[in-house]
């Protein structure tokens, strides 16, 4: 039997200041709404510009508390007014001097669900990103949203097929992978990657990236989101390598079973044998 | 044609012309690898010959340097496989009466064909035969592919539309040709009706298909200039060989760059491939259900969907796309004739079609600038083939309020109820009695001077604001006096009163009927 959520991706480019660019978002928000989307997922740090193409502290200032700060407790809010699950990735101080890489989840009734701290941190010319967070230490949450089970994984994450497998183990019907992945770096990865974490754990993917060249370096993010299904194929078009655009797609969730019963992968896996992916 | 160049030569049809069956060839090691190509010949007599090899000869030796050693004998073989030789032809004589077992058997080892010759054979006749067999074939790639080339800079230097271009690639590929950008939408086709219809039908699978690979005869070749991808040319089931199938996608690839940066962009191509299907389905030339196939393939989702035609005039399709992305609407937008340009949205059946136009065109008037644009809108269309009548009502709406917005504040949504008496009086606009009703109303102003000619723009406006004067007189920037004189001016130029409501509406139906005309 089916069950078809409506979906959501948010690509945009950074307009200049925190304040507008959180106001872009709001708006995606009510367009999402407006196409009846039940889930929303922003771009990585989405109120920022990618500052890790330096290593500046003034930064550190984009970091707020997760769930205490002012931009949750305001999205959550326009979550319950519009009816929708908010994925918000964003820079999280748990105390100063103590910042993460992190998604904040917010429920359709503005409930704050959890959040989760981005594991693997690179740090690699135009992806500094070790001088600005810790590595996450949340482990592999499941949120249980009003549309489904849904898990984050965010960004550099997306080369680490553990995660994957983790959240997978874990219950996901969803997870989504917000970025900040620029071209030339990783193109031709960025349509293999997910779609095989995808299929290898039978779970919808939606793959955010944001847009354009910002100020702070060369790095020219590409966009072209998705939703990817768990046979591996795009549910619709990829987005746009240069303009903003939501993305909004129907998933039928149904699917999970139908590819679970053929491919039984999880049946299948072998834990005893994987004694030697954890040695240190 | 690229039917008529002949296969590759393999090891077999070597074998098999008749100079060679003179020598009474016998294969002794390697028969399951007759089909290696051979790209050249070539007699050796040397020991060290693997170092001379770049692989595909077909060598030919007597064997006079190895004869009476076994290890000289099996290194030979064992260097010509290293090489990556197609096969080796030993000439028995006077060093090797019969075939000698230790190269057959490291031949054997390595599957290396190895043929011996049983009569005294003249090396080069052979060489001559295969020699000029392969050089013909070459040139023959060589003289397609400059062929090919000359015809598609012929047609880009004669200013040939992209369709030209794919067309001439077509007919030299004998298969469909499709272009695509890099999310796999179509943007053009060429090749036979029906096979393009049958690998479009199935397009939507294999777009969707992260990593792409389409299988046995697609020949892709990527569109790319200053250091960017952005389109792909694909030969949907080339019958040839793949070389010359490579070979005519690079030189299409190639031509179609060329095109992009003499006449435009890529962005400019997907509205060429919208305007095309749109203007189609406007046009009612082609049965909408025959356009399906290419809806689909352009991105536009097809099942269960419900269709929004809608017309925006002076619309530029740049912007309108841009704020179809940011709401997430799917669609296709395309400039038709006349300056106006036709969207026309796919929505899930759940969603609600006037809400989501509504949002539509209120976000057109916040973005860019585009203050008083106004969306003309037909209701929704849940078959595919309605929508070309949808688009044709929403057409008709946009050209009845084309120049109603300079006088009255209009909504951002209008439809058919909307545009009354202009709306009819527009579908009239041909009847030669309301054309010559027109012409005898207005007459005293359409033939007046120049001065009374000037009168015709406030005459529209106080007829078009309800007979508001003072509403009339500021949209003219004119004092109230200023425009008394001039209403007056117009009453007696025409010969009517415009307080009289018959007389008023006679007049403003002849305008409206003028106007129609005009556009």
């Amino acid at each position: 039997m089916s069950r078809v959520i409506r979906a959501a991706l948010f690509q945009t480019a950074w307009t200049g200041d925190k304040e507008s660019m959180i106001q872009v978002h709001e708006q995606a928000a009510r367009d999402a709404a407006a196409q009846g989307a039940q889930v929303l997922c922003f771009q990585e740090l989405f109120y920022g510009p990618y500052f890790c193409q330096v290593q500046d502290p003034a930064f550190y200032a984009y970091a707020e508390r997760i769930p205490d700060g002012p931009i949750v407790r305001r999205f959550q809010a326009l979550a319950k007014e519009l009816g929708i699950v908010l994925v918000l990735p964003m820079y999280e101080e748990e105390q100063p001097g103590v910042l993460y890489n992190t998604a904040a989840v917010i429920d359709a009734d503005g409930s704050y669900l959890g959040k989760y701290r981005k594991t693997h941190i690179p740090q690699v010319k135009g992806f500094w990103e070790k001088f600005y967070f810790r590595p996450g230490n949340s482990g592999w949450p499941i949120f249980d949203t009003k549309v489904g089970k849904v898990g984050v994984y965010i960004c550099y994450d997306r080369h680490f097929p553990e995660g994957w497998r983790a959240l997978g183990l874990a219950g996901a019907e969803v997870v989504f992978n917000p970025s900040a992945t620029s071209r030339g770096l990783s193109g031709y990865l960025w349509q293999l990657e997910q779609p095989a974490a995808a299929v290898a754990n039978e779970y919808f993917v939606g793959a955010i990236n944001r847009v354009g060249v910002e100020e702070l370096g060369d790095n020219d993010f590409y966009g072209t989101s998705y939703f990817v299904d768990p046979e591996a194929q795009f549910v619709g078009e990829v987005a746009s390598d240069k303009e903003s655009e939501l993305v909004v797609r129907d998933l039928d969730l149904a699917k999970l079973r139908e590819v679970r019963d053929r491919w039984q992968f999880y049946r299948d896996r072998a834990p005893g044998a994987y004694g030697p992916l954890i040695a240190p | 044609m690229a039917t008529a160049l002949e296969p590759a030569l393999s090891v077999r049809q070597v074998l098999t012309l008749d100079r060679v069956l003179a020598g009474e060839p016998e294969v002794v090691a390697g028969a399951g690898h007759l089909d290696r190509p051979v790209r050249w010949v070539h007699v050796a007599e040397a020991p060290d010959v693997g170092v001379m090899l770049s692989g595909g000869e077909m060598v030919l030796t007597t064997g006079v340097l190895l004869a009476g050693d076994e290890h000289k004998q099996t290194e030979y073989i064992r260097s010509l496989h290293r090489a990556e030789a197609a096969a080796v032809v030993l000439g028995l004589g006077r060093a090797f009466p019969v075939p000698p077992d230790v190269m057959r058997r490291a031949a054997e080892r390595c599957g290396l064909p190895m043929v011996v010759l049983h009569r005294p054979f003249p090396f080069a006749e052979l060489t001559e035969e295969v020699q000029s067999r392969l050089v013909r074939r070459k040139f023959a790639a060589v003289s397609l592919s400059e062929s090919v080339r000359t015809a598609l800079t012929g047609l880009i230097t004669a200013c040939a539309p992209l369709q030209g271009l794919l067309d001439e690639i077509a007919v030299h590929a004998g298969c469909p040709v499709i272009l695509t950008n890099l999310a796999h939408r179509v943007l053009a086709t060429a090749g036979e009706r029906s096979a393009v219809d049958d690998v479009l039908r199935d397009w939507e699978r294999i777009a969707r298909q992260a990593g792409g690979s389409e299988g046995d005869g697609w020949v892709r070749a990527e569109l790319s200039g200053g250091g960017e991808r952005w389109g792909r040319i694909v030969l949907c089931g080339y019958r040839g060989d793949h070389p010359i199938g490579r070979l005519l996608a690079e030189r299409g690839a190639e031509a179609l760059v060329l095109h992009r940066m003499l006449h435009g962009s890529a962005h400019s191509w997907e509205e060429q491939s919208a305007r095309g299907l749109l203007t189609d389905l406007v046009s009612g030339a082609v049965p909408a259900r025959q356009l399906l196939p290419r809806a689909r393939a352009a991105g536009l989702p097809v099942n269960r969907r419900t269709f929004v035609p809608l017309v925006v005039r002076d619309g530029d399709p740049v912007h309108l796309d841009r704020v179809l992305r940011l709401l997430g609407l799917s669609g296709l937008v395309a400039e038709l004739a006349d300056g106006a340009a036709a969207v026309l949205l796919s929505l899930a059946r759940d969603q609600d079609a006037e809400s989501l136009t509504a949002h539509f065109a209120a976000r057109l008037r916040t973005e860019h600038q585009a203050g008083g644009t106004v969306v003309a809108a037909a209701d929704a269309r849940a078959a595919w083939e309605e929508v070309p009548e949808g688009l044709r009502e929403a057409r008709h709406v946009a050209d009845a309020v084309a120049d109603h917005s300079a006088a009255l504040d209009l909504p951002p949504v209008v439809r058919l109820r909307d545009v009354h008496l202009r709306g009819l009086v527009r579908l009239l606009r041909d009847d030669p009695h309301v054309q010559s009703f027109a012409e005898r109303e207005l007459d005293g102003l359409l033939r007046g001077r120049e001065t009374e000619q000037e009168l015709l723009p406030v005459l529209r406006t106080y007829l078009a604001t309800g007979r508001n004067k003072s509403r009339t007189a500021q949209l003219h920037h004119v004092s109230r006096p200023a425009l008394y004189r001039r209403l007056e001016a117009i009453q007696a130029c025409l010969g009517v009163d415009l307080d009289d409501f018959e007389q008023a509406a006679s007049v403003h139906i002849a305008l409206l009927a003028h106007d129609a005309q005009q556009r």
